[in-house]
């Protein structure tokens, strides 16, 4: 026991002569160091002899720097409903039986378990827990201590996910061995961040891991607005053993969250605040005005010399940035739409407490994100994304009998949202399609347009320019999100029937509702109609009389809602027996359906249901010899009846070597050596989007507006057509995945703890479209078939290390690192024989195939005299592809993998915390690697018209020109400047076909380190804590991705090819946290 | 059996749990399935409509061959349409444009087309609430629709698979992986097919405002003598340029003797869809003045008729207009912006649509004869400038200096084209002694000033307008938005007429329909006007001749309807057409010495191989029973 008290030093082999003497030592010095923990182990001998059963204990819990630790739980053990927390000084007081074990736990330390003889005075100090060894593990349908576990899970300390953000998935990148993270996006309420769990290993619909919070399948935006301040645990799912019970659903991995609960005692208010600075990263660099005229004068005359150019030389003569001019506008549109930093506040509130009949644990919490987006004094309405989240949750857990246990638990999160009408990424995207010298963002109102209410917009011509201003400023959106989850859990004590026996049984209902509305009215364009020189007097004419409108107007948008109901009832038992067998028995029944309110068809109106029943098994001797045995049989609406059923068995061993005799010479060296294996099979449902889940039926559009035909003289008699979206496959089921773990646990002198773990993971069944239907068979549909095969593996390493010093001192180091790769086994393509590098069987699931780019073309020589290209036309200074296969022209034949995957197969994270006194620092660094991105060359290709997939911009402006990078105009091709390695083709003001080719040519590597938090702390003493009425008291100050390395410049290379959108966010932030 | 005791325990648990164990059969059994297009006349109607909506877009310029893909359009940078690559010779095998074949790139899905069709023939007889003779109509009309899908590929790939009848969805490989039949095979079913539909089309549409555009027995013939006609053409009939052209068993595509029944068939073809067309009343249209307030000169009256012969809507001329594709893209693209100088910033015109100078040569004169041919026409002096007086007044501004190339020309002409200096009737201005005048140097109304919305070439297509289109305020433009005329009376009697004169040689029946397109445009007759005014009088006595002339008459008349693209190819022309170089004039100049100078925009090449387009490489990768067509 007295191992637990002090922390050795010193290198093992003299460690392992030196033990005793230095035990010794360190005993005679213990008494000066801490005077409590004497206290504890002597004085405590003092016998209450009054009772004989029972035993009023109490005592004070303190951890190694001998400060009271408040909220430690104290129970004793395998009596749950007994427990108690200590008081803010670190008291408590309980009674228990002569002969019970007192288990005291709380989140960062070790739990410490005392047996209770006679002692009435109990004093513990708890120790920083230096891994998580001691740990409950929150499993599957269940809890499980650290040292039994079999299966892969790794869980994270919740603090650890307190970043300055509204968004818990931005904590994520890093943070967890097996887990790849990253996050493409800054735009507050859209940026959630892409996580995977060991990667992907499916080329199929659904890729992402199955979110659980208390047992409830969520959303990732569920996830996202969960405050770190509610979780008690965070875990991560990875292998079969630890997802073979979600049967059907498991296979991408699950995330497996739970809420706090209250505890005995009085109430413990918490409260946190924050107020955050927020800034891009890194914005784009545009090419000055000047330069932007002279390059789109080229871009013409370089294609096509006999179109008129757009720009005078009188007109670039005389344009000067930044003056301001109407007549030779030059405008700089970032600035007139962005500001260069928002502030962000954030707030969190929980009391939790309780008696011995009713615990509750209560939150709340208010978060608000600012966009920086501008908003014009002109308009009486604020434009700027104003995004407002708040969360409330309670928790109340009621004893109704001595053996039976109630629990409510009742969560909901809302979001109130405020922004442009296209949102900020468009903001943001649309600046970069804007034309910098043609027209201000509005002209001043002058003599001759005094009576005009309205902001008096610029544009060109036919006012067919796009203006983002005016689109920022013409309306705004508003929209509310919430998300209601409600969850009442019964548990049952049955040891009267059989000790260790145990049900309980869950029921839940789940309520998303979203809807959004838009209040726009339509700009007026003005647009110079005269002016003179000399003077620099001008007129302004209105281009749209007929289409402005000053009023407001609404756009209902969509409005969805979706209820869900799940009901899970369990039968457990526990049982030791001869102290050396442990057994454990666990049947779950689950029972799940979703509705969708917002369906767009019939068959996604059907409710969405799984059916399942689960079991394990595990069987444990003297700590050293670990067995488990699970299965998930799972039921799932979307398949034809002979296959809706999938059987998902699993199992594992585990060996704790440093619990073996043999080992206790080395025990002090490696304290702890444990090896585990697992392998097992689980599923994967959601094959098909929701549209799409009844593959076994056909399906069909009886109103088919594109095959829609129109007769008569004024084509007064249209009938829509019919088609058919899909033919019927009774054969289709979910894919399946065989996963194998193998681990090695090695604990270093109780102080450093690492896991290191090996996967191989085999999926098959991956539906995939059939690609080799001619078509001439002139099908309206290409048929599916699980014929997909694809393997994973990969290595996640995590790594702990605690020192704490005896002048009170601690540090605290960790690292985790992720390797993840997979390949295709099968893949249903055309036949390669002749051009074996296009097969994509033995590449990872996100390897792109593309040409490699050999240079740009001289000249014209030069294009005459290569490879004919088949992808439209092309001239000198266009991109030169390499013809692989020698057949004197470039085609799709020529096409081989290129770069990285663009899922990084690296993601890795590491970090200090110290602290001194009431001061603590800590930092923590995270990079990816092994990942490439393409630099988007439509969206880049400056002048070109450009508009993203699906998207649609208000008055479908005909002139979107992309706005010039000035990397671009650094380095460009030109007929004077014949660069064939420039960063840029040849100019032009329409898409060149040939050059947007996948290729290497914008093939660039998205590997980066990043100083991803750095935070400073200061807790008040707890004196002086007292003597204000609070039990601690921090103020602390952070900083997110302030540093980051990269050979990627153009934009924050996280952001990868989504570099023009809303830049992901650098954030100061200082915050107060108290508790009473 | 363990999955047996599993699922005992799960019922058991569903019982316990109060939920029934088909808690997983959630389908109803009315759930949506082909077999309920074919359960009432109201969702067969529907699939009918569906047949038709795989119709190729006769009048859209991105869609059509015809329009952007040849040589009678040009275009500029700031407006590319799809077929554009294919005339500045970018087809390829990656991703072929305007690729019908595959349906991508601006090409309808035909296949999927006529897979359509077939689920319509297999089910139509099945549907419980039809009459028999409805049946019957339906039927035809969607045979007639499989043999136009047919002979839309076979035109642009030559041979190709033939689909009688649809494969099943699993069809196993050796089945899908069809080979591409060879041409005279596919003619031959095309023919077949259009046969049968003709029995049992009507012959006027019984209800003209719901059901103009559907198809009838004219439309039917006429078509069938133009399938004939290609099939005859050297193109098809014994084109030694494909003696090599085999399927990988060896087996022949292109037949190798030429077959001179072929133009007798196609005769005889023509003869029946004239007699048909002519006892139902169509004729050569001809203006109808009393609709109109103003009274117009006889020039403006010719005029008149050769555009409304295309642009006024189910005129009496007109077999089959496509309802399916209209023309108010079109028009607006044809129109000069500017035309109206004051609504010169109207974005509702985009007069983008630029017709070569090749296409203004190609024209007679005002005597009915080539330019090149006429004794009377200063050929070599063409590309000067000179003023016109007063009596051009209805062609061209009064005292106006414009090219002489716009001088004594025919009527079709100055209805067909816009040009600098030439006038444009309509448009709301009906007096015709005061109509617009296109004014296209640099830095006049309808020069380039917007950087989308110009012309490459100097003229624009006026036919295709028209002329009661107003142009507004703002960026309105509203238009008579007209059908696309796919087949018109003067173009079947061209086909009699050449058909007449391949399988017979000269005779009066090829001259009579020869004159009778030529009259409606103020023409004498082709004897008659080559004996007085041609250097070569004697060119319509002989077979020879009488095909340049019909060649020729054809381009004129059905110019800028998108025939051009396919005749040259039929007649295996477009290597030498297309193969001159594009020009148009210097609109970058001001004044007309230096406007009126001929420039080339585009030096054109075609190659043996671009008869017919490349199968894409991906149905290629997926199918390796087909063959790419030669050169790709």
């Amino acid at each position: 026991m007295n191992k637990v008290y002090f922390n050795n030093s010193g290198r093992p082999d003299t460690l392992q002569r030196c033990a005793p003497l230095l035990l010794s030592a360190v005993l005679l010095l213990l008494p000066l160091l801490f005077p409590q923990a004497v206290k504890a182990t002597h004085i405590d001998q003092k016998v209450s002899f009054g009772s004989i059963q029972q035993l009023d204990v109490s005592g004070l819990v303190t951890d190694s720097t001998g400060s009271p630790l408040p909220g430690v739980s104290v129970s004793v053990k395998d009596k749950p409903l007994s427990s108690t927390t200590t008081d803010l000084n670190g008291r408590y007081s309980l009674q228990v039986s002569r002969g019970s074990v007192l288990v005291f736990s709380m989140v960062g330390y070790e739990t410490h378990e005392e047996v209770i003889e006679d002692e009435t005075i109990v004093n513990v100090i708890l120790q920083a827990s230096t891994s998580n060894i001691d740990e409950v593990v929150v499993v599957a349908f269940g809890k499980q201590k650290r040292t039994d576990m079999v299966g892969s899970v790794t869980s994270i300390n919740p603090s650890e996910l307190k970043v300055p953000s509204s968004n818990l998935t931005t904590s994520l990148a890093g943070r967890l061995a097996g887990m790849i993270a990253y996050q493409r996006s800054g735009e507050p309420g859209q940026d959630n961040a892409d996580f995977f769990i060991r990667g992907v290993t499916t080329f199929g619909y659904n890729r992402n891991p199955l979110i659980l919070i208390d047992n409830i399948e969520l959303s990732t935006t569920d996830l996202a607005r969960l405050q770190p301040d509610d979780i008690q645990s965070f875990s991560i799912m990875k292998d079969a053993t630890a997802t073979a019970l979600y049967g059907a659903r498991g296979a991408n991995g699950v995330i497996l969250v739970t809420t706090k609960e209250g505890k005995e005692g009085k109430a413990n208010v918490n409260a946190r605040v924050e107020t955050s600075v927020s800034t891009p990263t890194r914005n784009v660099e545009l090419a000055d005005p000047i330069t932007y005229m002279r390059l789109h004068n080229e871009a013409i005359l370089t294609r096509d010399p006999s179109l008129p150019t757009l720009y005078s030389q009188d007109k670039i003569d005389n344009t000067v940035p930044g003056s301001g001019s109407l007549i030779y506008p030059s405008t700089d549109w970032r600035k007139a739409l962005f500001k260069d930093f928002a502030i962000n506040q954030r707030a969190n509130l929980s009391v939790s407490g309780g008696g011995s009949i009713t615990r509750y644990y209560v939150s709340g919490t208010f978060n608000q994100d600012n966009g920086v987006l501008k908003v014009d004094p002109r308009n009486n309405f604020n434009s700027n994304i104003n995004l407002k989240t708040y969360s409330v949750r309670s928790n109340v857990n009621v004893n109704l009998t001595k053996s039976t246990e109630l629990a409510l638990r009742v969560s909901g999160s809302f979001d109130d949202y405020t922004g442009p009408v296209d949102g900020g990424t468009s903001m943001y995207r649309k600046v970069m399609r804007s034309n910098p010298v043609l027209f201000p963002a509005a002209y001043p109102v002058d003599a001759d347009h005094h009576f005009v209410k309205h902001i008096m917009f610029g544009n060109y011509e036919d006012g067919s320019y796009l203006n983002p201003y005016a689109d920022l400023m013409r309306g705004y959106k508003d929209y509310s999100r919430s998300s209601i989850v409600a969850i009442t859990e019964l548990k049952q004590d049955l040891s009267f029937l059989a000790p260790g026996l145990a049900f309980r049984g869950l029921i839940n209902t789940t309520r998303h509702s979203y809807f959004d509305v838009s209040r726009t009215y339509v700009p007026f364009w003005y647009q110079l109609a005269g002016y003179d020189r000399r003077t620099g007097d001008y007129n302004v004419n209105i281009v749209n009389p007929d289409q402005g409108r000053e009023y407001l107007d609404f756009v209902q948008g969509p409005r969805e809602i979706s209820s869900s109901f799940y009901l899970e009832s369990a039968l457990s038992y526990n049982q030791v027996f001869n102290e050396k067998h442990g057994l454990s028995a666990l049947l779950v029944f689950i029972q799940r359906q979703k509705l969708e309110g917002q369906a767009t068809s019939l068959q996604a109106s059907l409710p969405f249901r799984n059916v399942g029943l689960s079991g394990r098994a595990t069987y444990s001797y003297d700590n050293r010899y670990f067995a488990e045995f699970n299965f998930g049989y799972n039921g799932s609406e979307r398949f034809y009846k002979q296959h809706r059923f999938g059987f998902f068995p699993s199992a594992g061993l585990a060996w704790t070597v440093s619990n073996e005799k043999f080992w206790e010479p080395l025990a002090a060296t490696i304290s702890n050596l444990r090896l585990r294996g697992t392998y097992g099979l689980v599923g994967n449902d959601a094959i098909g989007d929701p549209e799409n889940r009844f593959m076994y039926l056909s399906e069909v559009d009886m109103n088919d507006s594109n095959l829609r035909s129109q007769f008569g003289r004024n084509y007064g008699y249209a009938r829509d057509g019919i088609r058919v979206l899909r033919y019927s496959d009774q054969n289709i089921t979910w894919e399946t995945s065989k996963k194998m773990n193998l681990a090695l646990e090695v604990g270093l002198f109780n102080k450093a703890q690492l896991i290191a773990e090996y996967f191989t993971e085999n999926r098959s069944n991956i539906l995939q479209t059939r690609a080799a239907t001619p078509a001439s068979m002139g099908l309206s549909a290409q048929p599916r078939a699980n014929v997909g095969k694809a393997a994973g593996k990969g290595v996640d390493v995590e790594f702990n290390y605690n020192e704490a010093f005896l002048n009170g001192m601690w540090l605290q180091g960790r690292l985790n690192f992720t390797y993840s790769t997979s390949k295709y086994l099968h893949y249903e393509e055309y036949d390669y024989t002749d051009e074996p590098w296009l097969s994509r069987v033995g590449y990872p699931m996100d390897q792109r195939w593309g040409y490699i780019a050999e240079s740009l073309f001289i000249d014209d020589y030069e294009v005459a005299n290569s490879p004919v290209q088949n992808f439209g036309p092309y001239l000198a200074g266009d991109i030169k592809y390499r013809d692989l296969n020698g057949d004197g022209q470039i085609t799709t034949r020529d096409q081989v993998p290129i770069g990285y995957p663009t899922t990084p197969e690296i993601v890795y994270g590491f970090g200090f915390s110290a602290g001194y006194k009431g001061f603590d620092v800590s930092a923590f660094f995270q990079g990816l690697t092994r990942e490439s991105f393409w630099i988007d060359p439509r969206a880049t290709a400056p002048f070109n018209y450009y508009l993203y997939d699906g998207e649609s911009i208000f008055g479908q402006p005909g002139n979107l020109q992309n706005q010039l990078l000035k990397a671009y105009a650094d380095s460009y091709w030109s007929e004077d400047n014949r660069d064939i390695y420039a960063l840029w083709p040849r100019l032009s003001t329409t898409q060149i076909d040939n050059n947007i080719q996948t290729s290497t040519w914008f093939m660039r590597d998205g590997a980066f380190l990043r100083l991803k938090q750095v935070e400073v702390g200061y807790s008040i003493p707890t004196k002086l804590a007292e003597r204000i009425r609070m039990s601690s008291l921090r103020i602390y100050a952070n900083g997110t991705n302030l540093l980051t390395w990269s050979n990627f410049k153009l934009w924050d290379v996280e952001m990868a090819g989504n570099g023009l959108g809303y830049p992901v966010q650098k954030i100061f932030n200082l915050g107060l946290n108290l508790s009473f | 059996m363990k999955s047996n005791i599993l699922r005992f325990v799960l019922i058991v648990c569903l019982a316990v749990n109060g939920a029934c164990s088909k808690y997983l059969d959630i389908i109803p059994d009315n759930i949506a399935t082909i077999d309920h297009a074919f359960a009432m006349r109201e969702t067969a109607e529907r699939y009918l409509f569906t047949c038709y909506a795989y119709m190729p877009l006769h009048s859209s310029i991105p869609n059509t061959p015809g329009f952007s893909a040849g040589d009678e359009f040009w275009f500029h940078n700031d407006y590319q349409p799809q077929g554009w690559n294919i005339a500045r010779g970018f087809q390829g095998v990656v991703s072929p444009y305007l690729n019908y074949w595959q349906g991508s790139n601006g090409g309808k899905d035909l296949y999927e087309g006529i897979r359509a069709c077939n689920v319509f023939l297999e089910n139509i007889r099945n549907v419980p609430d039809m009459p028999d003779y409805e049946k019957d109509r339906w039927e035809a009309e969607v045979l007639f629709l499989k043999a136009y899908y047919h002979y839309y590929l076979v035109r642009m790939y030559g041979p190709i698979p033939i689909k009688r009848e649809n494969l099943p969805v699993d069809a196993p490989d050796d089945i899908v992986k069809v080979k591409r039949d060879p041409v005279d095979d596919v003619f031959t079913y095309i023919i077949e097919l259009l046969d049968e539909a003709a029995a049992g089309l009507p012959e006027v549409i019984p209800s003209d405002i719901s059901e103009l555009g559907r198809i009838t027995k004219p439309i039917s013939l006429a078509i069938k003598a133009e399938v004939l006609l290609t099939w005859a053409s050297p193109l098809f009939n014994g084109n030694a340029d494909y003696a090599n052209f085999k399927d990988k068993d060896g087996s022949a595509l292109f037949n190798q003797t030429y077959n001179p029944d072929l133009w007798e068939r196609a005769l005889v073809a023509c003869n029946e869809a004239v007699e048909l067309c002519e006892s139902l009343g169509y004729k050569l249209y001809e203006y109808n003045q009393s609709s109109l307030i103003h009274n117009v000169s006889a020039e403006i009256y010719i005029q008149m008729s050769i555009r409304n012969s295309v642009a006024e809507r189910f005129n009496n001329e007109i077999i089959w207009a496509n309802t399916n594709s209209t023309t108010s893209t079109l028009q607006a693209q044809a129109t000069p912006r500017g035309l109206d100088p004051s609504r010169l910033d109207n974005g509702g015109v985009n007069g983008n649509l630029a017709v070569p100078i090749k296409i203004a040569e190609q024209f007679y004169t005002r005597h009915g004869v080539p330019i090149s041919e006429d004794k009377e026409w200063h050929y070599n002096e063409r590309f000067g400038i000179r003023k016109a007086t007063a009596n051009e007044r209805y062609y061209i501004e009064d005292g106006y200096t414009t090219s002489a190339l716009h001088f004594d020309r025919e009527p079709r002409f100055y209805a067909c084209l816009g040009f600098d200096g030439g006038k444009w009737y309509g448009q709301n201005r009906f007096n015709d002694q005061d109509t617009w005048t296109v004014y296209a140097k640099k830095g006049q109304a309808a020069s380039t000033i917007v950087q989308h919305a110009h012309n490459a070439t100097g003229y624009w297509p006026k036919k295709l307008v028209n002329y009661q289109n107003s142009i507004e305020t703002g960026n309105t433009y509203t238009k008579e938005d007209y059908p696309w005329p796919v087949m018109r009376l003067a173009n079947l009697y061209l086909m009699l007429a050449e058909a007449g004169n391949e399988a017979n040689g000269p005779s009066e029946t090829v001259y009579k329909y020869l004159d009778l397109v030529r009259k409606r445009s103020g023409l004498p007759g082709v004897v008659e006007s080559w004996a007085a005014h041609s250097r070569i009088p004697n060119k319509p006595a002989t077979q020879n001749g009488l095909r340049e002339i019909i060649h020729q008459e054809r381009l004129i008349e059905l110019a800028l309807e998108g025939q051009r693209f396919w005749d040259l190819r039929r007649w295996k022309k477009a290597e030498q057409e297309l193969n001159k170089p594009i020009t148009g004039w210097d609109l970058a100049q001001r004044t007309a010495e230096g406007y009126f100078r001929q420039k080339t925009l585009f030096n054109q090449r075609f190659n043996l191989r671009d008869y017919f387009w490349p199968v894409s490489e991906a149905e290629l990768l997926a199918n390796k029973n087909t063959v790419q067509n030669p050169g790709w």
